[in-house]
């Protein structure tokens, strides 16, 4: 009787506390995003949230700032070239990998997210030698290499988990039922795991969209991309014009997310 | 293996090549790299020496970089596991549009770049932002921190980023509880504490490790952190590693650094993986 109104007394005293932690944590993990947004909008002169006073000047300056404009239309290139051909690859590699079984189906799925595992700085250094010596060095070409292969195993771990869904048994009767591979891939496969192949499109988009060690270190000769132009952006001049690029990426995420949510559902992702 | 599995195999070759040519085979090189001679008009020379390696084990200022890449690297994970385990715990319980929300709050990071996560941190901690306008309100501080380009905001905004790959895995192990084992704890007549310590967390082990490990080893080769926020004065790792092949063009030095950066973590993975074999076994049984 005693132990029970111990723990009674414990909980009412525990309850608001967890609360209280569990509220300044996620404080702690929106403050930064929150306080971009907020002072990209301010009407003043200078980076403060709060924002003193709304106007979408910040706004103005960035899409009059050529430097910044150009390395947003590359990422946007970029990250969508990436997408388009990470999920064509992650599609084939999730067919492939759906006929390996046993221990060799785990080496599968390490190898094909070791660019998830291994540091993005150890692979960026790989490839800017590399590049160099098959004379790519510091051209557009090996920087999209690169955001591919950064990108490949989100929109892998994406298909495979859709792939994963489809019943062996649909595959088997539409084979019996005479239909080619090629057929029973496009008819029957590609509509169910549809949903899932445009999520691992869209995280890859987004992960191209955000890389900085890669581009940092695979830079093309007089083209940036919308990170590094904010980074150095950043190192000269501490404007909110800075905070509304971010925001823009900010948007752009939040945007994926929800369209992840609205094609899949996010636990399934996640 | 039939005719058509097969060839089915054969799709997986764009995705194979693809790894293979540009990361395995380039990382691979890299080992080669740092055993070349420094070159004058290239940004490395033609024959072989093992120089680089005795220069940066023999030299106490690459030891520095190193040990101070390491504490912070050790101190953000350690942070982030303290940070995340509520969150992951407060996750796992609950549910329906609930859940999606928490989920969508952990991912929507994630799904931003570090560069802009790193940015709005230099904006909450200016002197006169939101954190020190905040804690001179509540009488906590008399005048304000000066908190930009110091290691302290380099460990706190890389355990800003790297919460969501504790928080996932910690959530799935905590869900995988069978919530039977818990009420059958405490009706053994364990307290809350020891339920927690006894059998939730042995049991949510399986997502502290991988936790652990990541964490790890992508906040001890993180680049932009310590480049935005650590300022001119403080070197890590990374960013040496970096100044050496994009500032001074030594490419076989910087290939030698980055070798003995990915040494030292293995090492240091393999110790934690051998001092937890204990534990995991035990979350096994």
């Amino acid at each position: 009787m005693t132990d029970q109104t111990n723990t009674f007394g414990n909980r009412r005293v525990m309850a608001p506390a967890f609360g209280l932690l569990i509220v300044l944590l996620y404080v702690f993990l929106l403050a930064p995003l929150v306080t971009i947004v907020g002072a990209s909008f301010t009407g003043g002169l200078l980076m403060r949230f709060p924002p003193e006073g709304l106007s979408l000047q910040w706004y103005r300056e960035f899409f009059a700032r050529q430097d910044l404009v150009d390395g947003l239309l590359m990422s946007l290139r970029i990250g969508t070239v990436t997408a388009v051909v990470t999920t064509a690859v992650a599609i084939m590699a999730g067919l492939a990998g759906q006929v390996i079984s046993g221990r060799w189906s785990g080496w599968f799925q390490i190898g094909m997210t070791l660019p998830l595992l291994v540091p993005e700085l150890l692979t960026a250094i790989g490839l800017l030698f590399f590049l160099y010596k098959i004379e790519l060095g510091k051209s557009v070409i090996g920087l999209q290499i690169g955001h591919i292969l950064m990108s490949f195993p989100y929109a892998y771990v994406s298909i495979v988990a859709a792939l994963r869904q489809v019943p062996v048994s649909l595959e088997e009767a539409s084979a019996s039922l005479g239909a080619s591979g090629w057929q029973t891939f496009r008819l029957v496969i590609l509509p169910l795991v549809m949903p899932g192949v445009a999520m691992g499109g869209i995280f890859a988009f987004i992960n191209s969209f955000d890389l900085y060690t890669v581009s940092l270190l695979l830079k093309p000769l007089g083209g940036n991309t919308l990170p590094l132009a904010l980074f150095d952006f950043l190192t000269y001049e501490f404007k909110p014009t800075a905070a509304a690029a971010a925001t823009i990426s900010i948007l752009l995420s939040i945007l994926g997310v929800a369209l992840v949510q609205r094609l899949v559902g996010l636990q399934r992702a996640f | 293996m039939t005719r058509g599995a097969r060839l089915r195999l054969l799709l997986a070759l764009p995705a194979v090549a693809l790894i293979f040519v540009f990361m395995v085979l380039p990382i691979t090189n890299m080992v080669e790299m740092s055993f070349r001679t420094l070159g004058t008009t290239a940004p490395f020379g033609d024959s072989y020496t093992t120089g680089h390696y005795s220069r940066i084990l023999s030299d106490g200022y690459y030891w520095q970089v190193l040990l101070r890449s390491l504490v912070t690297a050790l101190l953000v994970t350690l942070l982030c596991l303290l940070v995340s385990y509520p969150i992951a715990w407060h996750m796992s319980k609950a549910h329906g549009f609930k859940a999606v929300m928490l989920y969508a709050l952990i991912a929507s990071p994630l799904m931003t770049g570090v560069l802009v996560r790193n940015f709005g941190w230099m904006i909450v901690t200016a002197l006169n932002g939101p954190l020190n306008e905040t804690l001179l309100g509540l009488g906590i501080i008399e005048r304000p921190l000066r908190l930009l380009f110091t290691q302290g905001l380099v460990v706190l905004a890389l355990v800003h980023v790297f919460v969501p790959f504790m928080v996932l895995p910690i959530n799935n192990a905590l869900r995988n509880i069978p919530p039977a084992l818990v009420e059958a704890s405490s009706s053994m007549g364990a307290n809350r504490w020891q339920a927690f310590r006894d059998v939730i967390l042995p049991l949510s082990f399986p997502g502290i490790y991988p936790g652990v490990i990541l964490v790890f080893v992508l906040s001890i080769a993180a680049y932009v952190t310590p480049a935005l926020l650590g300022g001119q004065m403080v070197s890590y790792m990374p960013t040496l590693i970096v100044a050496e092949l994009n500032g001074t063009f030594r490419w076989p030095l910087g290939s030698a650094l980055a070798i003995v950066l990915a040494v030292v973590t293995l090492i240091c993975v393999a110790a934690f993986t051998l001092l937890t074999a204990k534990l995991m076994e035990k979350s096994r049984a």
